[in-house]
C-alpha cells in the first residue's frame, strides 16, 4: 500500500538522466471527503441562517449571509491547512464542528431578532467573530503542534497553567461574577472571558502526561476487596488533590458545573489508565458526597437542587432564583413537539439566556425533537471520532490525551443538556460550538485542532500490508 | 416577499432532512469503523514476493515498472524490503527474550508475503485487518483488532486481542500477554512471522 503521506519517489525519473525527485500526487481521500462534507455543512449553515430570516423577518437580508459566508472561508482554509500539514487528520471532525457553530450562530441570530438587537450588540455578529477567531486558534495549534508527543514534555508546566487559568477568576480587580458564579474574568468593561474552558485542555494534557508517567504504582499495587482491587491509601494522593480541588471551585467560584466538568475528566483518565472500576466507585462517592454536604451548607447548590427536584411546584417557580428559566425551557421544548416550530418562528426568547445555557431549549423549540436528536447526534459522532482516535493510537500519552479531550466535550454536552432537560440540577456551562461565548468556542476550536493533530500523528500508517 | 405558511413547512421540513442526510452521510461513510474492514480474497497459489515489492491492489507505478528501485528509504519507518537469505537465522541453543537490542526486524516466514520484513523500532506493532493497524494482514482469519507486539520493559510481548482464530507463538495459543523469544514462529491466519536480530 503506497504510504500517503510519504513523499515517494519516482525511480525511473530518478534513475538515468536527470536525478530529478519528483512528488507522486496521491489523491488525498480522506481530505476529499472531507471538502464533500464541509461544503454540505456550510450549505445548512446557509439554509439555517435563511430560514431564520424567512421565518422571523420574512425577507432575506444579506448583512449576516456575508459575515457567515467569511467564516465558511476561514473553514475552508483550515481544510487546506490540512491538506499541507496534516493530511491524515481525521475527515468528520471539521465538518461535524463546522455545522455545530454555524447553527449555534443561526440559533443566536434568531434571538437577536426577537431582541431587536443589531451591530455590535447583536449577539449573533460576536459569535461570528469569535468563532473566527477560535477557527484561527485551530489552524494555528496544527500549524505549532506538529506532534503531539512534544505536549508530553510540558506536562507539569500544562497543570500548573491549568490550576492558574482556574484560580485566576479569584484575583481580586481581575474576577467578574457573572449570575453568582465567579468564572470569569475581565478587563474594564468589555472583553470578559472564561479561563475555566482554556483550563479544561491544559489539565486533559496534564493528567494524560502524569498518569502516563505514575500510573504503576496507580494499578498494580492495593488489596482486593469485593472482587475489586483497592489501591493503597498512600496512593490516594492524586484523586484527594483534584478533589479538594474540584470542591474549592464549588465553594470559592460557585461553580458546580465546572467542577464536575474537571473531577468527571480526572476519573475517566484514572480508569482509562488503570483499568480498575474501584477508582471510579471511589471518585463517585467521594464527588457525591461532597455535592451532597455542599447542596445541605452552601445556599446556591441547595437552590439548584430544590429547583431540579420540585420545578413544577408553583412556589418554587415563582422564587427569585427559582425555577422559572429551567421551566420555561421545559415548556419552549414542549411547545417544539417532534419537528419543531419552524426556525424563526417559535418564541425562544420567552426564557432568560436563550442563546448561551439555554440554546439546546431554543434549538428544541424550533427544530423539534428531530432536529435536537440530529444535533445530539452530531455530537456523539464527534466524540466517538475521538474515541476512535485514542483507540487508534500507539502511544498512551496520546491515547489517553485523545478520549480525555473528546470526553470533556461530552461530559460537558451531558452537564448542560441533562441540566435543562431536567436529568441532573442545572449548572451553567456552555453547550460546546452551540451556545453564546467566546471562550467556550475557543476552548472547543482548539480541542478541535488537537484532535486533527492527533489523528494524523496518531494514524498509523501500515508498515506493510499482507 | 412574505413566504406562505405552506412554503415555510417545506422548507422546515427539508432543512431537517438536510441535517438527518448529513449524519447519515457521515455515518455511511464510517461504516467500515462499524463493519469492519472488507476481506480480499488471497490469490491461493501467488508467487511468493520474494522479488516483487508490494503488489497492492491498485499496484504503485514505481513497484510495476522497477521491481528492484524501491524508493530509498524515505522516511524510517517506511516498509523496506531486503532478502532475508542475506542473514541465515541463526538458531540459538536456548529461547533468547526478544528485546529493543536484540530483535531488529520483523520478517514474515510463511504466507502470501513470505520473505518481507520491516524494521523493529521501539514502538508497539498492531496487527490486524484494521488499516490502522502498523502489519495489515488482509486474510479470512484475521479479525479486525488481531494482536499486538508491545514493550514491556524493553521486552517484546505479544498480546491477543481478544481474536476470534487466536494468535499462536509456537504452535500454543497465546492467551495472555507473553514474551516472544527470537526466531519462534508468531502465526495469525495465514500468516508467520519472526522476530529476528
Amino acid at each position: 500500500m503506497p504510504r500517503q503521506s510519504n513523499p515517494a519517489v519516482d525511480a525511473r525519473e530518478a534513475a538515468p538522466k536527470t536525478g530529478k525527485i519528483r512528488r507522486l500526487h496521491l489523491p488525498q481521500k480522506l481530505r476529499n471527503l472531507e471538502l464533500f462534507l464541509l461544503t454540505i455543512a456550510c450549505g445548512v449553515n446557509l439554509g439555517a441562517v435563511v430560514l431564520v430570516q424567512l421565518g422571523a423577518l420574512g425577507l432575506i437580508d444579506t448583512t449576516l449571509v456575508l459575515l457567515g459566508a467569511s467564516l465558511s472561508g476561514l473553514v475552508f482554509a483550515l481544510h487546506f491547512v490540512l491538506r499541507i500539514v496534516a493530511r491524515e487528520a481525521d475527515p468528520f471532525l471539521l465538518p461535524i464542528a463546522t455545522l455545530l457553530n454555524g447553527i449555534g450562530i443561526a440559533m443566536i441570530y434568531r434571538i437577536d431578532i426577537a431582541n431587536n438587537e443589531s451591530g455590535w450588540a447583536s449577539a449573533a455578529v460576536r459569535q461570528t467573530v469569535w468563532s473566527g477567531l477560535a477557527i484561527a486558534c485551530a489552524i494555528a495549534v496544527i500549524l505549532i503542534i506538529r506532534n503531539h508527543r512534544v505536549l508530553f514534555r510540558y506536562t507539569y508546566v500544562a497543570g500548573f497553567v491549568g490550576v492558574a487559568l482556574l484560580l485566576l477568576p479569584l484575583v481580586p480587580g481581575l474576577g467578574r461574577e457573572v449570575s453568582g458564579a465567579r468564572v470569569w474574568i475581565g478587563f474594564g468593561d468589555f472583553a470578559t472571558f472564561q479561563p475555566g474552558e482554556i483550563a479544561k485542555i491544559a489539565l486533559a494534557v496534564f493528567f494524560a502526561g502524569y498518569l502516563v508517567r505514575n500510573r504503576d504504582s496507580l494499578s498494580m499495587v492495593g488489596r482486593k476487596f469485593l472482587g475489586m482491587r483497592f489501591p493503597r491509601l498512600r496512593d490516594l494522593g492524586p484523586i484527594l488533590v483534584v478533589w479538594a480541588l474540584s470542591m474549592s471551585v464549588i465553594i470559592f467560584q460557585r461553580d458546580l458545573g465546572t467542577a464536575l466538568l474537571y473531577f468527571g475528566l480526572f476519573l475517566v483518565m484514572l480508569y482509562l489508565a488503570t483499568a480498575r472500576l474501584s477508582w471510579v466507585l471511589m471518585g463517585m462517592s467521594l464527588f457525591l458526597g461532597g455535592a451532597l454536604i455542599a447542596s445541605q451548607t452552601l445556599d446556591y447548590v441547595n437552590g439548584r437542587f430544590t429547583n431540579w427536584l420540585d420545578a413544577l411546584n408553583p412556589a418554587v417557580y415563582e422564587a427569585d432564583g427559582g425555577s422559572y428559566q429551567l421551566v420555561q425551557g421545559l415548556f419552549g421544548l414542549a411547545k417544539g413537539g417532534l419537528i419543531g416550530t419552524g426556525l424563526g418562528q417559535g418564541r425562544p426568547e420567552l426564557t432568560p439566556v436563550p442563546q448561551s445555557d439555554y440554546i439546546i431549549a431554543s434549538l428544541g423549540e424550533e427544530l423539534g425533537l428531530a432536529g435536537l436528536f440530529a444535533i445530539l447526534a452530531l455530537y456523539l459522532l464527534f466524540v466517538a471520532r475521538g474515541f476512535r482516535i485514542g483507540f487508534a493510537g500507539q502511544d498512551d500519552f496520546g491515547k489517553l490525551l485523545g478520549v480525555g479531550l473528546s470526553f470533556v466535550v461530552a461530559l460537558q454536552c451531558f452537564i448542560v443538556i441533562g441540566g435543562v432537560t431536567r436529568v441532573i440540577p442545572l449548572t451553567g456551562l456552555t453547550t460546546p460550538f452551540l451556545a453564546a461565548g467566546g471562550s467556550s468556542l475557543v476552548a472547543n476550536w482548539i480541542i478541535v485542532g488537537l484532535l486533527l493533530r492527533l489523528s494524523d500523528t496518531v494514524r498509523n500508517q501500515p508498515r506493510l500490508v499482507v | 416577499m412574505n413566504p406562505s405558511e405552506l412554503t415555510l413547512l417545506v422548507l422546515r421540513l427539508a432543512f431537517l432532512l438536510m441535517l438527518w442526510l448529513f449524519i447519515f452521510g457521515i455515518v455511511y461513510a464510517l461504516r467500515s469503523d462499524l463493519f469492519g474492514h472488507r476481506v480480499r480474497k488471497l490469490a491461493t497459489d501467488a508467487p511468493p514476493a520474494a522479488g516483487v515489492p508490494f503488489a497492492s491492489p491498485p499496484p504503485a507505478p514505481v513497484a510495476a515498472a522497477a521491481p528492484f528501485a524501491q524508493p530509498p528509504s524515505a522516511s524510517a519507518s517506511a516498509p523496506t524490503e531486503q532478502f532475508s537469505q542475506q542473514k541465515a537465522p541463526a538458531v540459538p541453543s536456548g529461547p533468547e527474550k526478544a528485546t529493543t537490542r536484540t530483535a531488529t526486524r520483523l520478517v514474515i516466514t510463511s504466507g502470501p508475503k513470505a520473505g518481507t520484513e520491516f524494521p523493529l523500532g521501539s514502538e508497539p506493532v498492531t496487527i490486524g485487518r484494521s488499516s490502522d493497524s502498523s502489519l495489515v494482514i488482509r486474510d479470512d482469519y484475521t479479525s479486525t483488532h488481531h494482536a499486538r507486539l508491545m514493550l514491556w520493559h524493553d521486552d517484546w510481548m505479544l498480546q491477543d486481542l481478544d481474536s476470534t482464530n487466536g494468535t499462536f507463538l509456537n504452535g500454543k495459543r497465546v492467551a495472555v500477554p507473553t514474551s516472544v523469544p527470537l526466531n519462534t514462529t508468531v502465526k495469525i491466519g495465514a500468516t508467520s512471522f519472526e522476530l529476528r536480530r
